[in-house]
């Protein structure tokens, strides 16, 4: 039994179909990438599984439960945690003391919650940061923190919205390096949204590719770069011409 | 048990502000000992009543950031409740006051369950109107008094009664109000680093990422809502006993849910000293204000603009009020 079941999830705002009849499953164990150009509805996608939009049509199963009309809040306590795309820390609360909100899902003890969340922390190796305020750090920090702090709720199901984006090559190559981690060594099933393809390519053991609200294809990295309308819809209708045209 | 070690624990302060609060609450035990004028003594029973309230005020306006500016109708149901279930059936303040609580509590699910769905300014607005619309219809309900509101008459009780609540001299409301005091700053303390209390501020953060973090924004809201309300209504049963008087005007005004919130937000919204560090500056400037006043009527109006002028110096400079400025500064030299 698939871990996430999505079937045929529709999401329009107004007339605009930000996701048209997607259809995909994860299993448990497995590090999916979704990608996309800007606007693909990746975002829109996270937040209709995450019970943030309610669905137009379609369902929704996690670990064997129909989640379709959870609110979010409820969605999160079945095991499915995820980070924001755009996410403004303006408070005054520490980075310990953020990751400490994830960690009290599962506990009313403030010891428990702390010194579990010490632990999360050092794993993703930003033990030092504890006591810095979030919204003072540069956004590659802010960014592990948001993971931490969704790892503190110990998800089935760990959804990451461009952790990647605006970040230089090496924090990226360390950010990476944390996904790989949580998926490898903890065991964690992880969904990815990025929008630079090379990214994904590398870590993703399988690939969704989203267009104009569609799911337009579905399979292991190296299929899916060479999937004529995934190279159309990155790199616009002449290229997947000329490309066709180059390699018959 | 950890509940306890919880409130008792201010390891996370730094020493020099222990020793402050150490002195101050010194002082406040042997207050009645010194050299006191009556004014100085309603003045700072004045101050831990308007702590108290404050106190109640920051769970829900500081840690979980919404604006409640409608704290004066749980002060009314408080000190009607109190002073009805004296008047007509004499019946104690330590029975008037917890059933004063839960009509008050009772009182904020009702309210609390819509209004939870505004946000921002449209939640304070909201606050301000059901405050002023229960302030109306105390002023026309015959039962407790219309706007006449209810005397409670020392003459009937001799005193010191400790049972109804009714002392001649105002010492025994100074150490009452004083021991509520150091119980509401334990409450607090354990408050702030409460499971509630965390997700408050998560909630105060962004709300977004508070539901996907498991937090059940509206109901969270709610409770809170529920413990700032119970806190105004204990002071206001309290009130009740100490003013003997009450009216509706003066106990349910506009004037005091400003007052509430005004004081929290100077001294910090959001921290555990800012209400009393609040109140320590408003209370006594406002009453010696009135006495200094006093003859010259046509003045009045100058509390109010210093009001306004907090209210602007806070938004432009620092929303997180004095103790905001504190924690700046130290951030700063570390
Ligand atoms: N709350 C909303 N109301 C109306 N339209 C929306 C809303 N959220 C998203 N959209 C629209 O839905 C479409 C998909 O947006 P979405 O944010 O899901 O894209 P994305 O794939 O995440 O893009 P990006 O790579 O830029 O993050 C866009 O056209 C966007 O304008
Ligand atoms: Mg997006």
């Amino acid at each position: 039994m698939a871990l996430l079941e999505l079937q045929g999830v529709t999401k329009s705002f107004g007339g605009l179909m930000a996701n048209y009849d997607i259809s995909f499953s994860i299993e448990k164990g497995e590090l999916v990438g979704l990608i996309g150009p800007n606007g693909a509805g990746k975002t829109t996608l996270f937040n209709c599984i995450s019970g943030v939009f309610p669905l137009s049509s379609g369902k929704i199963f996690f670990d064997g439960e129909d989640i379709t009309r959870l609110k979010a809040h409820e969605v999160a306590r079945k095991g499915l945690a995820r980070t924001f795309q755009v996410y403004v820390a303006s408070g005054d609360m520490t980075v310990l003391e953020n990751v400490m909100v994830g960690c009290f899902m599962h506990t009313r003890s403030r010891s428990k919650a702390k010194s579990t969340a010490r632990q999360i922390l050092d794993d993703l190796r930003i033990g030092d940061l504890s006591e810095a305020l979030v919204h003072e750090l540069p956004v590659a920090s802010q960014k592990r923190v948001t993971m931490a702090t969704a790892i503190a709720t110990k998800p089935k199901l760990l959804m990451l919205d461009e952790v990647a984006a605006g970040l230089n090559p090496g924090e990226i190559e360390e950010i990476m390096g944390s996904i790989r981690h949580l998926h490898d060594d903890l065991g964690m099933t992880v969904i990815l949204i990025e929008h630079v393809m090379e990214l994904v390519m590398k870590i993703s053991h399988r690939i969704v590719v989203l267009d104009y609200g569609r799911k337009i294809a579905e399979g292991p990295p190296e299929a899916v770069s060479r999937d004529p309308s995934v190279v159309k819809a990155y790199l616009g209708e002449r290229y997947a011409q000329d490309s066709t045209v180059d390699g018959g | 048990m950890e509940v306890l070690n919880s409130a008792f624990d201010f390891k996370d302060f730094p020493r020099l502000d222990l020793t402050i609060a150490a002195l101050v609450a010194v002082f406040l035990a042997f207050f009645p000992v010194l050299p006191h004028s009556s004014f100085a003594m309603a003045t700072v029973i004045q101050f831990l009543m308007f702590s108290l309230y404050g106190m109640g005020w920051n769970t829900i306006g500081g840690y979980g950031g919404q604006v409640d500016l409608g704290k004066a109708q749980y002060v009314g149901i408080g000190a009607y409740t109190t002073a009805v279930m004296l008047t007509k059936w004499d019946i104690s303040f330590w029975f008037s006051m917890p059933v004063g609580v839960c009509f008050s509590v009772l009182w904020s699910f009702i309210l609390g369950y819509p209004l939870f769905r505004l946000k921002g300014h449209y939640f304070a607005i909201a606050t301000i109107a059901t405050s002023l619309v229960l302030k109306d219809l105390f002023e026309v309900w015959d039962f407790v008094g219309a706007a006449r509101g209810i005397e409670i008459s020392p003459i009937q009780f001799p005193s010191p009664d400790f049972i109804r609540l009714i002392f001649k001299e105002d010492v025994y409301y100074y150490y009452l109000i004083l021991i509520f005091f150091f119980i509401g700053i334990l409450y607090m303390n354990w408050f702030r680093k409460s499971r509630l209390g965390f997700q408050l501020r998560a909630i105060k953060d962004n709300e977004e990422v508070a539901r996907s973090l498991g937090i059940n924004v509206h109901w969270a809201k709610i409770r809170t809502y529920a413990i700032a309300t119970a806190f105004v209504s204990v002071v206001g049963s309290f009130h009740a006993c100490y003013i003997k008087n009450i009216e509706p005007e003066d106990t349910m005004s506009l004037d005091i849910s400003i007052l509430i919130a005004l004081m929290a937000m100077l001294g910090g919204a959001g921290s555990l000293w800012g209400p009393i560090i609040g109140a320590g500056i408003l209370i006594p400037l406002k009453s010696y204000l009135k006495e200094w006043l006093g003859a010259r009527a046509g003045l009045i109006g100058i509390d109010l603009i210093i009001y306004a002028l907090i209210i602007m110096a806070i938004s432009a400079f620092e929303p997180r009020g004095i103790w905001g400025i504190v924690q700046k500064i130290r951030r700063r030299r570390r």
